[in-house]
């Protein structure tokens, strides 16, 4: 079997894919990945995870439009435009909104 | 995705497994990955007699670990390779012990001592690390990220092979013309480590096209010698008269005769039909078969119904 | 018990014997499973025995490195010992035939089952370098346990692999009783503390683990006494089996190929390593 496995590297981070592991079962692949993953630095932990339990969504799978399809600028707060300061925090959210932006016109080109 | 779009598009870690690659694209990657996971695989079957002939407990540890390394990276070289769908890890396997798959040169050879087993270490291992580190840009990102976690951990090796390769060297004069004969036995197979220049090889225009490979047979060649030349002279050896190597220091490059190298048994080798690479790939075959009861055992479970016998009766 | 260097003959003598057989066990028990480096059943299970191999490797290191109070350094417990003069048992010398998988994890957790007893008695030890060093091989050890318990639950879940499982037991079983014999200095190793539980009784519940273990799972286990089922050869006693010589002579051949008179280390001395900088 194949089992994905997600690492941990210190407490309140998230999981991230590194790999996998072939093994007949959840035991052993917990074994696997700890010497397969975490041998030179320890993870504070590790999932795995087998392939087949994983479900996917893809952006080119029919039907699929993530993010929808009509327009949504209502959810973004670059798109409102007074003449209002705002707090720290909601100009923080403007800022990486700004950026989340950007990094999508980027990858679109 | 055409072709076209590939070639224009290619550049560092620029497609994964999300990505519509056409066939040509995918078998090449699947090739040359392949082939480095069998290296790594073939490499370590080579070094693994030299566990037991450690002649230190520390030397024991370093060289159990790095056997166990190379079986790691075909791990996760066979991953990256699985990921293009052409084939899985367990046909490249069976493709490896059947002799159908390739691998590197230097390892279809024997190591006969621990006199010969720098020349791995070292000057390969070395050669393998100057590889990698160009592959860190090629164009499969899975396999990129493959090479990354392959850096990180090969370091040791070489450095490791270095100190081997110090202790004799600066050892007794025996051991130094031990040492000696051994250079000059792996030099010419080394020197082919990298493969012919690139208007002989078959694959290596298209791979640099789309940017699997990112460096040319002759300048990986190159930037080899150029760092471990003066190794080899550092440590007291001698290269050989022949296969001819001049060092232009004008163009800081070497100059390799490659009419004094036998291209002909590189391909012999090549094609898995060298006797010692023969009996190499006959040997794991055999160790293999004798395992694959294991590999059946665990896949499926007969369910033919355990009665734990009861301790007393 | 007091300092190193103020030990009494007799104590000195029962640390030191202690310290062999747990050194020499761990050396021959890691030389071999070696040997399965590059030809394990998969490549994770290859993977996974090099990194049992290694920490068995790292404990015999860390045994023989208290030998080394007494004098002795690497080159005289290990390169140009008498074999003779070798105490391990004579489970973890046995080779393994082609593909037997089943005899690594049989002989794994018949031999960390021991471990796990032992050191848990040495936990306990009067002498504090070993009591010091205990906690480290035992976090180690419970995760080869671990390991070959897995395995072993796996492999008899089907018939063939219950009958080769069965056939490993049947084998090593007698060996695996060597791990219990006793050295010349098992008294004074009991009542100086170094030990304080008797081998002998290790071994009864040595015996009850692995035969409730190992029933569950459909395999039989030995029931005949100790005296009746062990080999000759016992290790502890210095007597080895015929296979012991030439492994020997292998893992020594390098060493005495290059004319060598010391062994390098490549890392700190294991003190050193546990300072905290």
């Amino acid at each position: 079997m194949i089992w994905e496995v997600f690492r941990q590297e210190k407490e309140k981070d998230y999981h991230t894919h590194v790999g996998n592991v072939h093994a007949p079962d959840a035991e052993l692949a917990k074994q696997y990945a700890q010497i397969m993953h975490a041998r030179r630095k320890p993870a504070n932990s590790l999932w795995v995870v087998p392939k087949e339990k994983i479900e996917t969504v893809h952006a080119d799978d029919p039907g699929t439009e993530m993010g929808g399809t009509t327009q949504k600028q209502y959810r973004w707060a670059t798109n409102y435009n007074t003449d209002e300061t705002f707090a720290e925090e909601i100009e923080a959210s403007q800022r990486e909104q700004e950026e989340a932006e950007r990094d999508l016109a980027e990858a679109d080109n | 995705m055409d072709i076209d779009t590939v070639k224009r598009r290619a550049g560092p870690r620029e497609f994964g497994p999300g990505d519509d690659m056409p066939r040509e694209y995918r078998e090449a990657a699947t090739r040359m990955i392949q082939f480095h996971a069998n290296s790594e695989i073939m490499g370590a079957y080579i070094e693994r007699p030299f566990i037991r002939q450690a002649p230190s407990l520390d030397r024991k540890l370093a060289i159990s670990a790095q056997v166990q390394d190379e079986v790691g990276h075909g791990q996760l070289l066979y991953r990256a390779a699985e990921e293009l769908g052409i084939k899985t890890r367990e046909e490249m396997l069976e493709e490896l012990e059947a002799g159908e798959g390739k691998f590197l040169n230097c390892f279809h050879y024997p190591l006969d001592d621990w006199y010969e087993l720098p020349m791995i270490m070292f000057f390969v291992d070395g050669a393998a690390m100057r590889r990698q580190a160009t592959l860190k840009r090629t164009s499969w990102e899975p396999y990129a990220h493959a090479i990354d976690k392959i850096c990180f951990e090969e370091g040791f090796h070489i450095k490791h092979g270095e100190d081997i390769l110090r202790t004799i060297a600066t050892g007794s004069k025996r051991d130094r013309e031990r040492l000696q004969a051994a250079f000059e036995k792996w030099w010419p197979r080394i020197l082919q480590f990298f493969g012919p220049t690139d208007d002989q090889s078959t694959h290596g225009e298209f791979a640099m096209e789309v940017g699997l490979k990112t460096m040319s047979n002759d300048d990986l060649r190159n930037a080899f010698l150029n760092a471990y030349v003066p190794k080899a002279e550092k440590y007291g050896l001698e290269l050989p008269e022949y296969p001819r190597v001049e060092y232009h220091e004008s163009d800081d490059y070497y100059e390799v005769y490659e009419e004094d190298l036998d291209w002909e048994e590189f391909f012999t080798v090549a094609k898995n039909e060298h006797p010692t690479g023969v009996g190499q790939i006959e040997k794991r075959e055999r160790t293999q078969a004798a395992v694959e009861w294991v590999r059946e055992a665990i896949e499926s479970p007969e369910q033919g119904g355990v009665t734990p016998a009861t301790a007393d009766d | 018990m007091v300092a190193t260097e103020e030990l009494s003959d007799r104590e000195r003598a029962a640390v030191e014997a202690e310290l062999r057989t747990l050194a020499d066990d761990e050396f021959v028990v890691a030389e071999r499973y070696t040997e399965w480096q590059v030809r394990g059943p998969t490549l994770e299970a290859d993977i996974a025995i090099a990194n049992i191999a290694q920490d068995e490797l790292g404990h015999a290191r860390l045994w023989y490195d208290l030998l080394e109070a007494f004098g002795y350094d690497q080159v005289d417990l290990i390169w140009e010992r008498d074999p003779d003069d070798f105490r391990h048992a004579t489970l973890v010398e046995l080779p393994f035939e082609d593909g037997d998988w089943a005899d690594c994890v049989v002989r794994g957790y018949l031999y960390d089952t021991h471990e796990h007893l032992r050191l848990q008695a040495l936990e306990d030890s009067a002498y504090v370098p070993i009591a010091d060093r205990v906690g480290k091989v035992r976090g180690e050890e419970h995760y080869h346990r671990e390991h070959a318990q897995n395995w072993l639950e796996r492999l008899a879940e089907s018939r063939e692999g219950r009958e080769r499982v069965q056939g490993a037991v049947d084998r090593l079983f007698p060996h695996a009783l060597t791990l219990f014999e006793r050295t010349d200095h098992e008294e004074a190793i009991v009542d100086t503390g170094v030990r304080p539980e008797p081998i002998a009784d290790l071994r009864a519940e040595w015996r009850d683990i692995v035969s409730g273990f190992l029933a569950g799972l459909g395999v039989e286990v030995p029931v005949e006494s100790a005296e009746e089922l062990l080999p000759e050869a016992r290790g502890r006693n210095g007597i080895h089996t015929e296979v012991w010589r030439s492994l020997y002579d292998e893992f020594t051949f390098t060493y005495r190929q290059l004319g060598r008179s010391e062994a390098p280390s490549l890392m700190p001395a294991p003190e050193e390593a546990d300072v905290d900088v």
